[in-house]
């Protein structure tokens, strides 16, 4: 039988134990309102939306790449794979016509089958300019999409140029013909159920909270996914992404604080593992056109004087992968030979800087991003300021939030500036973008050399990989002979999870890849 | 008193139509557009120049701002240029995260300000007056957000009595509603319990050395209702200050909110900072103002009503 407490003191106890056996378990607070399995998965950054043609942000691509397939995809090893395509394309003998035969086992989230109409339409539309599509500008190079068959579908291109391929895999999905004019772009934006093909279905967002997927029972790929409910929860703190992991909120994080991730992935019941990317590069944009980066030698021995291995082992804790020309270490394009000379070596970079116009010293403003993505270049910017002090380079750090800072890079208004950037991990990309003219960030190195256009246009018509091993090597040489950009090394994606989830495997295109993870 | 009430209500508007139109230049004057997070890195000069001529963003300053006051007025808050949700949605949606902990918060530093500054000031010099003089010291010099990450080790990471963050509605029950606001709360709380604890003390203190309690004392009241009506003749300071702090903790919430991982105002306004969406910046900050200039009006209404030589002034 209850009794009740008549004793003063005895009934506050009771009544103080009453309330906390209340409040207890705190477990209860994320039970998911859904049976079946669920995965539950972390970003640090807040997206803005699904539609994989105007995504911008690499963490955040998971969702678009959850709802909206493509033809080709990388895979978590960076490799080139067909999707909803059969196979690779087949290419003409002129570069400029791509051919893809369809699967036919593949069905939208709302029933209706995929085919070449489809794959026309998602491409017409986002060709359109009027339809204002972020990623346009990168297959503006395609002039015409034509229907063969109801699975043949074919491109023509305006002249040779590869890598539009690999940004099929970041920046554009397949959804039905007619749908955008259906439902309207804000539709594709935040609630874009049953316009894709892919393993989830969209299912709800929750603002500044949550966005969840149901597992599409129908997905082509049998057997996938391992869960019933996905969810991409959005926490921008790192003390409190970890705390959500180790109290088992979470099963997985990305972006984990780089001074701590060697240590939690070690702490029991948690997992976890790097891999360095192909396409995100620590980059400083050095103004070619603005002094003190207006003279190659000043240029060169900013970057002789920077000693990237130690950034990377003691800045940011081996999750960032040294590397002094725009080329990954560890991609089958990487110039050696070019990444020595413009490396650490700090006689070196005295001796440039006294060959100069700058001998006697210089003052330069480093831009840098208060938000950190992916690592915080505050602290690269503060090893670098004292080490270029170590020569009689004087630093000035200036933070601005990324919106005004790739502004300031844009409209070539800086004389440096340091952020992290991605790419789909195509070796021509970041070289395309920032040091040819005309493209977004020409102005943010102000470079223009003939030499290096003409041998990337050759590389953009090549196929062969040891062809273009040393198109890119040459490239590379170049960068190494006029310093036009600095590099710091690219980064590694990393994640920690819950050691009761499966079949993990880091990203190597940093977009964490939630389809095969068994819960 | 109707008319001093009247010509404060008025005075109110005119400071929130002030505070919109400084925002609304502070918004616009700063560099970057919102364009340039729709439409990212590629976007060409002739995209953002469409972009800001379809979303009225290359229109003068003063006809954006009428329109966009012309429209609060009716209750719109527009759409966002970002995310393409309606603005009073996304602000009717969070506001009851960031009230439900602001008015928890506000509740504990209430309840524990005031009940420490009384016991402390009953006892002056007091081992209990000593104590709390220390533990004042201690609760204004903790940082909030620092209290809140030491608060998910020890009572989520280590002790896994609560949950490190998250926000649960009270329609999923009143415990798990208690256990997601009981450490969002208590950080917010602990500065303005010390400074309410302080200010009633001394309050409280200064009215209890008064002759009128002195000669109430002579004339036979108990010492429970002496501390009483002392205690009434005490607390307009305490309202104002506590005013001010229910104001000041829709501010200081914007950094609880970021640590606890907390779907409110604060989480939204900040993304709101960072992704250049100026309706819902516009229309958060108008709201924060709102309430400050509000519980601030509040204060003297409640101070007029306790204090009979206020409502002679009126």
């Amino acid at each position: 039988m209850l009794t009740v407490p008549t004793n003063r003191r005895a009934f506050l106890a009771a009544a103080a134990g009453g309330a906390l056996g209340g409040i207890l378990p705190a477990s209860l607070l994320h039970a998911q309102p859904t049976s079946g399995k669920t995965l539950t998965i972390v970003l640090p950054s807040n997206p803005i939306t699904i539609d994989p043609i105007n995504q911008l942000n690499h963490d955040a691509m998971v969702l678009g790449q959850t709802v909206f397939e493509n033809l080709v995809e990388y895979d978590v090893d960076g490799v080139l794979k067909p999707q909803l395509a059969k196979a690779l394309p087949t290419i003409s003998a002129d570069k400029k016509t791509y051919t893809f035969e369809l699967r036919d086992d593949v069905t939208f989230h709302n029933g209706k089958k995929m085919t070449a109409e489809d794959v026309k339409y998602s491409f017409d539309y986002l060709l359109d300019p009027a339809n204002k599509a972020a990623r346009r500008s990168l297959f503006t190079r395609i002039t015409k999409v034509t229907v063969l068959g109801p699975l043949q579908v074919q491109f023509e291109l305006s002249e040779p140029y590869g890598p539009w391929l690999y940004f099929l895999t970041k920046y554009m999905g397949i959804y039905p013909a007619g749908s955008r004019k259906e439902h309207g772009d804000d539709y594709f934006k935040s609630r874009p159920a049953g316009v894709g093909t892919g393993f989830g279905v969209f299912e709800e967002w929750k603002p500044n909270d949550y966005i969840s997927f149901r597992k599409n029972p129908n997905y082509w790929r049998k057997g996938l996914p391992h869960w019933d409910r996905l969810v991409v929860k959005m926490i921008p703190e790192d003390a409190t992404r970890v705390a959500y992991l180790l109290t088992g909120q979470v099963d997985l994080i990305s972006a984990p604080p780089p001074r701590e991730f060697n240590r939690l992935k070690t702490m029991p019941g948690i997992t976890g593992a790097s891999r360095p990317t192909l396409g995100g590069a620590l980059l400083m944009y050095t103004n070619n056109l603005k002094a003190p980066f207006d003279d190659v030698n000043f240029r060169k021995a900013v970057s002789a004087a920077i000693d990237r291995k130690t950034i990377g082992e003691k800045v940011y804790y081996g999750l960032l992968e040294p590397s002094a020309v725009p080329a990954p270490s560890r991609g089958w394009w990487f110039n050696a030979e070019a990444d020595k000379e413009l490396g650490f070596d700090l006689d070196k970079a005295k001796g440039l800087l006294a060959k100069s116009k700058y001998a006697t010293g210089a003052e330069f403003d480093l831009s840098i991003q208060a938000e950190p993505y992916l690592l915080d270049t505050k602290d690269a910017a503060i090893f670098v300021q004292a080490q270029l002090a170590k020569i009689g380079i004087k630093v000035n750090l200036k933070v601005y939030e990324f919106s005004v800072l790739i502004q300031q890079a844009i409209r070539g208004e800086h004389q440096a500036a340091l952020q992290v950037f991605m790419s789909p991990g195509e070796p021509s990309y970041i070289m395309q973008v920032c040091l040819t003219p005309e493209q977004v960030l020409s102005k943010s190195t102000g470079y223009n050399n003939p030499e290096f256009n003409q041998t990337l246009a050759a590389a953009f018509a090549e196929t062969e990989e040891t062809k273009l091993k040393e198109s890119y090597g040459k490239l590379q040489a170049l960068a190494a002979r006029d310093a036009p950009i600095g590099v710091l090394g690219y980064v590694h994606a990393s994640n920690l999870w819950r050691q009761t989830l499966q079949d993990v495997k880091v990203n190597q295109g940093l977009t964490i890849a939630p389809g095969e993870i068994k819960v | 008193m109707l008319r001093l009430i009247a010509g404060r209500i008025v005075s109110s508007i005119g400071t929130l139509l002030f505070v919109g139109l400084a925002l609304f230049a502070l918004t616009r004057s700063g560099p970057g557009s919102p364009a340039r997070i729709v439409l990212g890195a590629d976007a060409t000069a002739e995209q953002i120049a469409q972009f800001e001529q379809a979303h009225g963003l290359d229109r003068p300053f003063l006809p954006q701002y009428a329109a966009w006051l012309g429209d609060v007025m009716r209750g719109d808050f527009g759409k966002s240029f970002v995310t393409g949700r309606d603005v009073a949605t996304d602000i009717v949606n969070a506001l009851p995260v960031t009230l439900s902990i602001v008015l928890f918060a506000f509740a504990i530093a209430l309840v524990c300000g005031i009940g420490i500054g009384v016991f402390a000031a009953l006892r002056p010099g007091g081992v209990f007056d000593r104590v709390s003089r220390f533990a004042a010291v201690l609760g204004l010099s903790i940082p909030a957000f620092w209290l809140g990450i030491v608060l998910i080790r020890f009572l989520a990471v280590d002790l896994r009595l609560l949950p490190p963050g998250g926000y649960a509605p009270l329609s999923a029950g009143l415990s798990l509603h208690l256990q997601s606001i009981m450490m969002p709360s208590l950080s917010l709380a602990v500065y303005y319990i010390a400074v309410l604890a302080r200010m009633t003390q001394a309050s409280l203190q200064e009215t209890l050395r008064g002759d009128y309690v002195r000669t109430a004392r002579a004339m036979g009241l108990s010492s429970r209702q002496v501390v009483f009506y002392a205690l009434v003749n005490a607390l307009p300071p305490v309202i104002n200050l506590a005013a001010l702090s229910f104001g000041y903790m829709f501010g200081w919430a914007l950094i609880i909110e970021q640590v606890f991982n907390i779907p409110g105002l604060s989480r939204a306004l900040l993304n709101a900072i960072s992704q250049r969406d100026f309706l819902l910046l516009q229309g958060i900050v108008f709201l924060f103002t709102a309430i400050f200039v509000f519980a601030n009006l509040g204060a003297d209404l409640i101070n007029r009503v306790l204090d009979p030589r206020q409502r002679a002034t009126a």
